[in-house]
């Protein structure tokens, strides 16, 4: 990695907390949960509920991916992703849609790590989302001042594949991801 | 006489070399005299021998005999002659190893002087060549200057130049640990005592060419020096004078800046010992270069170690500087120049953008300059608090504050707490102005009583404001409120208890009102935190029953208007919510042995009684929210622990009351509150034509019996006959609460008063077996609650350990082969020795220790046995489900040692069809599963473990989410249970089939799949 920081001194954002309710009580429940039994409800009775994968599962995934050059950080500190920057594609007939738009914004326009930022929630998202879901990674429009070259190679599947050929570059990779799996 | 002994024994030793000739040369010599002469004069034709090997060998033995021979009884002149006789054969390149060893001995001898010294030492810098010696030769050069160092200092200081240019020439170049750990020991004392001015670039180069140390000791080192013992050492050299100072620096700056992590930790703290040896002027010369340097390690760290020292090194800087000792020393009320003020506005200009990156470590920096010294402390701060108060408190701010503590602080207080105050309100800074406030209350002496009162009231206003429910705020609220607490209660008690109480809602809000439902849980979560001390505590029962009496009032459950529905669920709820907290707290108190506790048997226990038993006679069905079982299951636990810290008098009269309530209807003696209770209502629960409302109240009877001492009787005529009823009672139609409680006071009473009870225990058993349990003509639920009833009867007697305890369990056996319960049977040998809430020491039953080892070393064997060999398949299957729940219900380490037995048969467990069991086999797997040793077991059912879990972690395979869940996180386990090679063949496989577990329709589910799916695409070898 060059030793000039592209971005020496990045903006941090507090994450933002959803978790209300759920520290006091599951599944949205009005009783409160007693100190110790947790195991006596097993869920067994919503067993037939599905739970839809939805933008917060998804951002939940990428949120704690380090950032490559300010490594104690995360995607999600930098404001790098967020969750309101994670789509759908408009649900045609009740069907679920099945193509999914990550956008993400670089700190600076002249970010050059952005194409390993894209790369690390695409690896990211590979892993771990089901394989019937078609997912757009792209740089949020006009922060970066390579966003077409960028967008174009992000979602070439053969050029991420080549990628992941290069040792160097997958162990860097890890390093980042391995934040996220914590 | 004895000359020619000693030349005999020198031709023997010649010959063979052994010790013994050693041994016995000493004695003849000391017994003949103190003079080793004697031995020179028969070794001499060796000693002058024309043979290089007879000279060798002659020099060898005299140096060996020299060794063990007392040094108090070597006599001036023996040392005299033979120093100067050694001298003499260093100059042979055969004689001078052993020569070098006679000197080692030599040195050290008490009658060895200063001159012997000088003559010694220059015939070593003459003759010995140090590269042309192997380790443990030069190792003898090094242990004979080491011990002239230590006694014969000031003859070597008297050579000067010549012994430092001869030391150094001689050193130069050693490489091995061992011999530098000497060298270095050496060094030091040079650098200190001797007189080294024109030496110091000589001796800087043979220290600081070994830094850093990177040395690693082999795996099997039978010499035992570890880098740490050469890293200290050599410390101890660089820090040895202050005229290293301008040569290491610069050295020591390179290495910080080109080194790894592990180099620059370490010459971080190689700096942290020397700059205060070096002194302040040194400091302060390089104090720009090395505040540069290390300004690189805080704000763009390598990682959180290296930061850390980084800073500690920064400190040390700053405290040299502006120390105390330092010549430069400011008084108070001079400015701070210099560094400290370079260096605080540096990280002030930051601090200007204090949304930024760089702003964290900058605000670092300032905590760490504060607890310095007491002078750049007050400068930091001077400089800190108005430039910080000048914005509105954002974050992190607050982070400043927590190290400094003590009284600089004082001037600036006012503003610092307005900052704080102003902090409070904003969303962002809440959780750090919190955090500050509690650093301000704990730091002693800074803040008065009515400051106190000042953020009490502040804090009392975002207690309960919209937007506040973040998890990390209300930490911080309780912190500082328990902080204050423990200085100054009057604040807390007489404002913010109040307030939460006034704030608690009469009437449970409506279902879909989320918001407030979250506002009362938070309100008595407070409460639980802050009202543990007894007056406090008397105060919560108060206030809270209460209100319980207010929410479960029939008007207040019915609709405020006609368009809405009837739903008491929520009023429900929310009195649980309130009877949970009086249960927490309770079991806080108790738990802590708070002598109040019993008193709440007058005070609280006959207000909850009435409340239920009224709901359960005197209101209407639908109304009658206090008989929900989950609210009578939360007082039952409050009823349970108000009873077990009663004395046994006490306990008695209660009891009488207890039985008169519910079996005599004469409930007044137990309840006692508004609205009276009419006269004319039947209250009997236990008649077999109750109400079932009445029913759900059974488990408030349990409660309390399963609290009793052992020395108090029941109020009944006959123990026996009473169980037998209670017995027969819980297999009619009762609920699970309902049966439980039965149980657990039926257990209770066996465990605590089995010595009355053998009539029960052998004939009315003897036939409930046998009519309920054994005849196949029952209806299976029947004998089902039986078997229950068996276990607790069985578990009371195990616990204390009573020798008919098995005899009970092994009756279970015999159910094996009945289809219709034999897998309940086989349940319950696990649920017999399950830990449980009921018969613990603190409900005073009698528990004996090791219980559960026992049992299960003695019912291991049968069930091993069973699951191999029975030949039934449905028989088999039973042992295997016995097994299964037995493992689940003990301690790990009891069955630890068995695992290779076991393991096998949990594998087969892993086939039975119902999934619980499966779950319970693989959360045992789990618990076994030992991440350091790869267990061979396991190695070798790699692949049809990866197959099963597998299987039972995709949802078209298996329904239940227990099941996935457990068989999820055991393939995310297994990576690191198994070598690569073995499980290398699975990875595709996994991989491939993990991504169908991604597409799970349950969250929990995905979200352990996800956690599988990296670790086996991490997996390589």
């Amino acid at each position: 990695m060059s030793s000039e920081a592209f971005n020496p001194n990045p903006t941090v954002f507090v994450p933002s907390k959803s978790k209300t309710a759920a520290s006091f009580s599951k599944n949205n429940s009005l009783w409160l949960d007693g100190e110790d039994d947790q195991d006596i409800e097993g869920g067994e009775e919503n067993l037939d509920i599905a739970e839809d994968i939805d933008q917060e599962e998804i951002f939940e995934l990428i949120r704690s991916i380090s950032d490559p050059e300010h490594r104690s950080m995360t995607l999600e500190q930098l404001a790098v992703v967020s969750a309101p920057e994670i789509s759908f594609d408009s649900v045609d007939d009740g069907i679920p849609s099945r193509r999914i738009k990550v956008e993400f914004t670089p700190t600076v326009p002249h970010c050059g790590m952005s194409t390993f930022i894209g790369l690390s929630i695409r690896v990211r998202l590979l892993r771990s989302l089901p394989t019937r879901f078609k997912v757009d990674i792209r740089v949020k429009p006009g922060s970066h001042q390579s966003e077409h070259a960028l967008n174009k190679q992000l979602n070439d599947k053969e050029r991420v594949a080549a990628a992941l050929e290069n040792p160097a570059l997958v162990e860097v990779l890890e390093q980042c991801l391995a934040g996220a799996t914590e | 006489m004895s000359e020619e002994r000693i030349e005999r024994l020198a031709r023997t030793w010649i010959a063979t070399g052994q010790q013994e000739e050693v041994e016995t040369t000493v004695n003849e010599l000391l017994s003949t005299g103190s003079s080793l002469l004697p031995l020179v004069k028969a070794l001499g034709i060796y000693l002058t021998s024309e043979e290089d090997d007879e000279r060798n060998k002659g020099v060898e033995f005299l140096s060996s005999v020299l060794a063990r021979f007392p040094p108090e009884k070597l006599n001036r002149q023996s040392v005299r002659v033979l120093a100067t006789f050694y001298c003499g054969k260093l100059e042979d390149t055969e004689t001078i190893v052993p020569a070098l060893k006679g000197l080692v001995t030599l040195v050290g001898a008490p009658t060895f002087t200063s001159s012997d010294a000088l003559e010694v030492v220059k015939a070593l810098f003459r003759h010995v060549k140090m590269r042309v010696l192997v380790q443990a030769q030069r190792f003898f050069v090094f242990s004979i200057f080491d011990t002239l160092v230590a006694k014969q200092r000031d003859a070597l200081k008297g050579m000067g130049k010549e012994f430092l240019d001869g030391y150094i020439a001689l050193v130069e170049g050693e490489k091995d640990p061992r011999n530098l750990l000497l060298a270095f020991a050496i060094a030091r004392i040079l650098l200190i005592e001797f007189e080294i001015a024109s030496h110091v670039e000589e001796l800087f180069n043979i220290t600081f060419c070994y830094f850093p140390i990177t040395f690693r000791p082999p795996p099997d080192d039978p010499y035992g020096i570890t880098s740490d013992d050469l890293k200290n050492a050599l410390k101890a050299c660089l820090n040895a004078t202050p005229a290293f100072g301008p040569l290491a620096i610069p050295l020591f700056l390179e290495k910080i800046t080109a080194g790894s992590p592990v180099t620059k930790r370490d010459t971080l703290s190689t700096l942290d010992v020397c700059l205060p040896v070096y002194g302040a002027s040194i400091a302060r010369v390089n104090a720009r270069k090395l505040w540069n340097t290390l300004k690189l390690e805080i704000f763009q760290p390598t990682d959180s170690g290296t930061e850390a020292k980084a800073l500690r090194t920064t400190q040390i800087l700053i405290q040299v500087i502006y120390g105390e000792g330092a010549d430069g020393g400011l008084s108070d009320s001079q400015e701070i120049e210099g560094l400290a003020k370079e260096a605080s506005d540096e990280c002030l200009r930051i601090l200007k953008e204090p949304e930024k990156s760089q702003a964290k470590p900058a605000t670092k920096v300032l905590c760490a300059f504060m607890s310095t010294t007491a002078s750049v402390a007050r400068f930091t701060l001077k400089q800190a608090v108005p430039s910080l108060s000048a914005r509105d408190s954002v974050l992190g701010d607050s982070e400043v504050l927590p190290t400094e503590g003590e009284a600089p602080l004082s001037p600036y207080k006012d503003e610092v707490l307005g900052v704080f105050t102003v902090g409070l309100k904003n969303t962002g800074t809440c959780k750090h102005a919190l955090e500050g406030l509690r650093n301000m209350v704990t730091t002693k002496g800074l803040l008065s009583d009515e400051e106190l009162g000042f953020i009490v009231h502040n804090v009392n206003e975002i207690l309960l404001k919209e937007g506040m429910e973040d998890d990390d705020v209300g930490e911080g609220i309780l912190e500082v409120f328990i902080e204050i607490s423990s200085i100054a209660p009057r604040h807390v008690t007489e404002t913010t208890l109040p307030l939460l109480f006034s704030s608690l809602p009469d009437r449970a809000p409506p279902r879909s009102a989320d918001t407030e439902r979250l506002k009362f849980w938070r309100i008595l979560a407070f409460l639980k935190k802050l009202c543990i001390q007894s007056d406090l505590f008397e105060m919560l029962v108060v206030r809270l029953s209460t209100k319980l009496d207010l929410i479960c009032t029939p008007k207040n459950l019915l609709p405020e208007s006609d368009t809405e529905d009837l739903d008491v669920e929520p009023s429900a709820a929310y009195a649980h919510s309130i009877l949970r907290t009086l249960a927490d707290v309770l079991g806080t108190k108790v738990d802590k042995n708070h002598p109040d506790v019993p008193k709440y048997i007058d005070r609280l226990l006959p207000k909850l009684y009435h409340l239920h038993i009224y709901s359960a006679v005197a209101i209407e069905n639908t109304l009658a929210i206090a008989t929900d079982p989950r609210l009578v299951a939360v007082t039952s636990e409050i009823v349970t622990k108000v009873i077990q810290t009663q004395t046994a008098q006490r306990q008695e009269t209660f009891v009488a009351d207890l039985f008169a309530a519910f079996f005599e209807g004469q409930v007044k003696r137990i309840a006692d509150g508004q609205p009276k209770i009419p006269e004319d209502i039947v209250f009997k629960p236990f008649e077999s034509n109750a109400p079932v409302l009445q029913r759900h109240l059974v488990p408030l009877f349990s409660a309390a019996i399963v609290a009793l001492r052992k020395e108090v009787a029941l109020p009944i005529p006959d123990e026996n006959t009473f169980l037998q009823t209670l017995l027969l009672w819980s297999l009619d139609e009762t609920s699970i609460q309902q049966r439980d409680a039965v149980y657990h006071a039926i257990g209770s009473v066996v465990n605590k008063r089995v010595e009355g009870l053998s009539s029960f225990l052998s004939k009315q058993l003897d036939a409930f077996w046998t009519s309920k349990v054994a005849d196949i003509s029952v209806p299976a639920d029947i004998r089902r609650k039986a078997i229950l009833a068996w276990v607790w009867i069985a578990k009371a007697l195990l616990v204390r350990a009573h020798p008919s305890a098995l005899s009970y369990t092994e009756r279970l056996f015999t159910l094996f082969d009945d289809t219709d319960v034999n897998w309940d049977a086989a349940r319950a040998i696990g649920a017999i020795v399950r830990i449980d809430k009921v018969l613990t020491k603190r409900n005073n039953a009698i528990v004996k220790i090791l219980y559960a080892q026992k049992f299960f070393n003695a019912l291991l064997p049968r069930i091993v046995e069973g699951a191999k060999t029975s030949g039934d398949s449905n028989r088999q299957n039973a042992y295997l489900v016995a097994l299964t729940s037995l493992i689940k219900s003990i301690p790990k380490t009891t069955y630890a040692h068995e695992l290779p037995t076991l393991m096998p048969l949990l594998l087969r467990g892993l086939d039975l069809p119902d999934p619980e069991i499966r779950a319970n086999v693989i959360d045992t797997l789990l618990a076994t599963a030992d991440t350091e040793t790869k267990n061979p077991t396991i190695s070798e059912h790699a692949s049809s473990l990866v197959n099963t879990m597998l299987k039972n972690s995709i949802v078209s395979e298996q329904p239940s989410v227990r099941l996935r869940i457990s068989a999820l996180k055991y393939l995310a386990k297994l990576p690191s249970l198994v070598r690569y090679d073995v499980l290398h063949p699975q990875k595709a496989l996994v991989v491939r089939e993990l991504a169908k577990a991604l597409d799970d329709p349950k969250k929990a589910v995905r979200k352990e799949a996800v956690e599988a799916r990296t670790n086996w695409f991490k997996f390589s070898g």
